[in-house]
């Protein structure tokens, strides 16, 4: 969480994708911005790239008013996936609300989504989260791709972590929303509990998941 | 370093406010270009509607109604500012003017913002890879630390345990002298023991002779007053001389004493050469040319040279050396001794000295019959000799290593049967000489 000001009555919550380089983080927050009507988010603000390369990180936010007057913000985030630029990725991972893990389907990637999944967990317990308590999504993204490790053989391995998987090919807009409704909502649902966001703030789940996701 | 400097760090997302992304100089000129378009006012206000720049004339109550435009300025697609324009006549390009300033505020806030997202980012990156070189600097030092530690107990143990060895060599040492003192009181024993004993059975032997001589006298003493006549006594004491075989008597008695005196001379020998071996180190030390001493040592032992010997020399200059001079002497002597004791006839003995740079190095070669390669070993034990008994007490290289050990020197002997023998004694120069 990066703001919760009672005050003020706004919360400003982060939801991160993360994944090994070249994945297709970015191009998950193109589409969303593409497909979401900009009513409900802002503008895709893309921080300095080399050669389509993430460096920095890239920002989506999204905008919730309940008629309580209650605003919530959500701001998503992409890390940049290169290995060297791990300082990075632990600073975005920072106060994390969320996270969207993209791993790449093709069949010789693997060992490099192994190996960033790996990273992740590291650099949740660095920043001080739980990863087991933390609200995380994961998705294989390029099916549209051949010589891709079978949907059947994905969701054997990863439904026995517990964590939902979604099929995806974000270049054609498969499966990205998809992604993002499933992790706002264990998001949401995280918070809730912890915040009593219906009852005391009068935020209502449904409402803000459509005004967000305003297509 | 000091480590408690509180570190920058920023939450990558944090909000922020207008203000805190542009500053006033920023847009002011921006603003103020928009009133040569006719344009009285230009401002920009915060997200509470208060201006935070505001350039041109405000409204006096009394002045006409203006044509005005708001338009709003986002950070991260939400409105944090609104951009208002005031117009006193209205004019067909306010509109488009309007939206040209809009869009230029818009970029430079956004590009701003983008600008400070990165540097925060790379602050924090920079935050971190200095803390990892803090952290690795500690861990080195403290790995540092530990080596050093280490080293520093290994040097002590190192000590401990040379001390240990020191101690144990010592006793060792002793042990061997304890063992060396019991050999040569075994030794020294057996060859005292050996003419005491047959000293002892002469003196016996010869004190039964004393009772005849005693009797002989006594009967002659008698016969004088008993017998007239010479013839008398003559014969009566005949009979008597041959009954108590006083002819052998006499004969073996000169043979005892002569035997007896031969084996006191042996244990005084023993005894005088023991006087090396037990090493007088309180003997005050000399500066002594070696060169000398060899010359004075075999011209002392010419007579003892076989007659057809030939005799080398190849004496080179020396410093004067600190040493107790009779003892070397000796030991020179043992060593020519065994030399001369090599060959019966044709014998070659060379004796040398030259320096070298830390020692003076003597040389004695014989062509003698050399040494048994099995002996060589115990050359230099006490009483070891391959001599027969009696012509040597093996006491000679024994006592020679002693003193020459004990001036902290060395003596080796090379020696090829039937070839002969080289005697090398080195002797260090001490810091006197150096």
């Amino acid at each position: 969480m990066i703001e919760f000001d009672e005050h003020q009555r706004k919360l400003v919550l982060k939801l991160v994708y993360y994944g090994p380089a070249l994945s297709g983080k970015t191009t998950n927050l193109l589409s969303l911005h593409d497909q979401f009507d900009r009513n409900g988010r802002g503008e895709l603000m893309m921080l300095d790239t080399t050669e389509d390369r993430t460096i920095y990180f890239d920002l989506l936010p999204f905008f919730y008013e309940a008629p309580s007057g209650f605003k919530i913000k959500l701001k998503v985030f992409t890390v940049p996936g290169q290995v060297r630029h791990d300082a990075t990725r632990k600073a975005v991972l920072q106060r994390a609300d969320g996270v969207v893990f993209v791993a790449d389907s093709r069949t010789s990637m693997m060992a490099m989504n192994g190996e960033s999944f790996a990273n992740l967990e590291q650099n949740l317990s660095l920043v001080g989260l739980a990863i087991d308590q933390l609200p995380l999504v994961v998705q294989f993204n390029k099916r549209d791709l051949a010589e891709v490790v079978a949907e059947e053989e994905i969701r054997k391995t990863w439904s026995e972590a517990g964590l939902p998987v979604v099929m995806a090919s974000a270049l054609q807009g498969r499966g990205v929303i998809e992604t993002f409704r499933m992790a706002v909502e264990l998001l949401f649902d995280s918070l809730d509990s912890k915040l009593q966001l219906r009852e005391k703030y009068g935020v209502d789940r449904a409402a803000f998941l459509r005004a967000i996701m305003k297509t | 370093m000091n480590e408690t400097t509180p570190n920058i760090s920023f939450v990558i997302g944090e909000e922020k406010h207008l203000s805190q992304i542009i500053s006033r100089s920023e847009i002011e000129p921006l603003l103020l270009s928009a009133l040569a378009t006719g344009i009285v006012r230009a401002a920009l206000l915060d997200a509470d509607g208060l201006p935070f720049c505001d350039i041109g004339n405000m409204r006096a109550p009394q002045m006409p109604e203006r044509a005005a435009i708001r338009l709003p300025i986002r950070v991260e697609g939400e409105p944090q500012g609104t951009l208002l324009l005031e117009l006193e006549t209205p004019n067909p390009l306010f509109e488009a003017v309007a939206q040209v300033m809009q869009n230029a505020l818009q970029l430079i806030v956004t590009n701003n913002l983008k600008r400070m997202l990165t540097t925060e980012v790379h602050t924090s990156v920079v935050q971190e890879s200095y803390d990892q070189l803090v952290l690795t600097n500690r861990h080195l030092q403290e790995s540092e630390r530990r080596y050093r530690n280490l080293a520093r107990d290994l040097e002590q143990k190192v000590e401990e345990r040379t001390a240990e060895l020191r101690q144990a060599s010592k006793r060792l040492l002793q042990q061997e002298k304890l063992a060396a003192v019991g050999q040569l009181a075994a030794g020294m024993a057996h060859e005292i023991n050996n003419p005491i004993g047959f000293i002892r059975s002469n003196l016996g032997s010869f004190s039964k002779y004393l009772n005849r001589f005693l009797e002989m006298l006594g009967l002659y003493r008698r016969l004088l007053d008993e017998e007239s006549t010479t013839a008398a006594v003559r014969s009566r004491a005949n009979q008597r001389w041959n009954e108590l075989k006083m002819d052998f008597v006499l004969e073996d008695s000169a043979v005892l004493l002569g035997q007896s005196v031969d084996g006191a001379d042996r244990i005084a020998r023993i005894v005088a050469e023991l006087k090396g071996f037990s090493y007088l180190g309180e003997m005050e030390k000399f500066e002594t040319d070696l060169n000398l001493e060899l010359e004075q040592l075999l011209a002392s032992l010419a007579d003892k040279f076989p007659p057809d010997m030939k005799l080398t020399t190849d004496l080179q200059p020396l410093p004067l050396y600190s040493c107790h001079a009779p003892l070397l002497a000796q030991a020179f002597g043992s060593i020519i001794d065994n030399g001369l004791k090599s060959r019966t006839s044709g014998l070659h003995l060379s004796v040398s000295s030259r320096l070298e740079p830390e020692t003076i190095v003597i040389t004695f070669v014989d062509n003698g019959c050399g040494i048994a390669e099995a002996d060589l070993p115990r050359i230099f034990d006490p009483f070891f000799t391959t001599r027969p008994v009696g012509s040597g007490t093996g006491m000679g290289l024994a006592v020679a290593h002693e003193i020459i050990s004990g001036a902290g020197g060395s003596i080796e002997v090379l020696s090829t049967v039937g070839t002969g023998t080289t005697c090398t004694v080195t002797l260090p120069i001490g810091d006197a000489h150096a």
